[in-house]
């Protein structure tokens, strides 16, 4: 594994552990999640970079792309939420809490 | 050279563990705007200009830039940085779980920080200019790919409107 791999896997697992163990905030949550797509992007371009494969770079402009799509998905459900609960902690998300 | 590759990535794992150990947003957009300019550092310096630009101008000028207004919502009157306690531990939790990844697959190796082959620049005509040549595919051999790009953008409009139409429809029930 050379350092740039290491750097951008660990980077997406570090995105997802923030993601997972979320704290109080959603917006967080969602930043977690485009720290995620950006180690994504870093690694579809090193892929094209490293192995010389320039067709490749289709790739990551194509996930940029698509990481814009969920990001304003998400920021819609925040809007949403913070319209519904009146802010967007995670505390207030408690419907199906028995 | 090398030495400043790897500033640039430990760079970007150090501002993503800053986003992960989940500050408040405003320290974490902060983050993410650190992560996403090294990021573009390390494109550049494997000689990927054009994605690079790419970065910094989508993802930094576009979508960065919602998320830092969007982070208004999440306003509370004292926000917490890095240096309260939870967010501290959290983030040395992290740290530590990183320290022990990154020994167990570089300490017993001889780590050479060296740059191996990367991609040619302004002078290899074989390989259509490095990779600009090859987001020219997406316009040309590559145009279904764009077509379904735009279908799938205009389609999250559509998403985005309903999710946020109110009057007791879609997601926001009770204005």
């Amino acid at each position: 594994m050379t350092p740039a791999h290491f750097a951008f896997s660990s980077t997406f697992t570090l995105g997802l552990m923030g993601l997972t163990f979320h704290r109080t905030h959603l917006l967080s949550a969602l930043l977690c999640l485009e720290g995620m797509m950006l180690s994504l992007f870093i690694a579809f371009a090193l892929w094209t970079l490293q192995l010389n494969s320039s067709s490749f770079s289709i790739a990551p402009m194509i996930l940029l792309a698509f990481s814009a799509c969920e990001a304003s998905a998400g920021l819609g459900l925040l809007v949403a939420t913070a319209r519904t609960h009146g802010s967007d902690r995670m505390q207030n998300l408690n419907l199906l809490q028995c | 050279m090398s030495y400043t590759m790897a500033l640039l990535l430990m760079g970007m794992v150090g501002g993503l563990l800053g986003v992960a150990s989940n500050p408040s947003p405003y320290f974490g957009a902060l983050g993410l705007v650190l992560v996403s300019g090294m990021g573009c550092g390390v494109l550049a310096g494997y000689h990927g200009g054009f994605l690079s630009l790419v970065l910094f101008l989508i993802y930094l000028g576009g979508m960065l830039v919602v998320f830092a207004y969007s982070a208004a919502l999440a306003a509370e009157p004292y926000p917490e940085g890095w240096l309260s306690w939870a967010v501290a531990m959290t983030a040395s939790t992290y740290l530590m779980g990183l320290g022990v990844c990154w020994w167990g697959f570089f300490g017993h190796t001889d780590l050479r920080l060296g740059e191996g082959q990367v991609m040619g620049g302004w002078g290899d005509s074989s390989q259509l200019r490095g990779e600009t040549g090859g987001v020219g595919h997406m316009y040309s051999s590559g145009g279904g790919g764009l077509v379904t790009c735009a279908g799938g953008l205009l389609l999250t409009l559509f998403v985005v409107l309903e999710l946020t139409r109110g009057l007791a429809r879609g997601t926001i029930r009770s204005v």
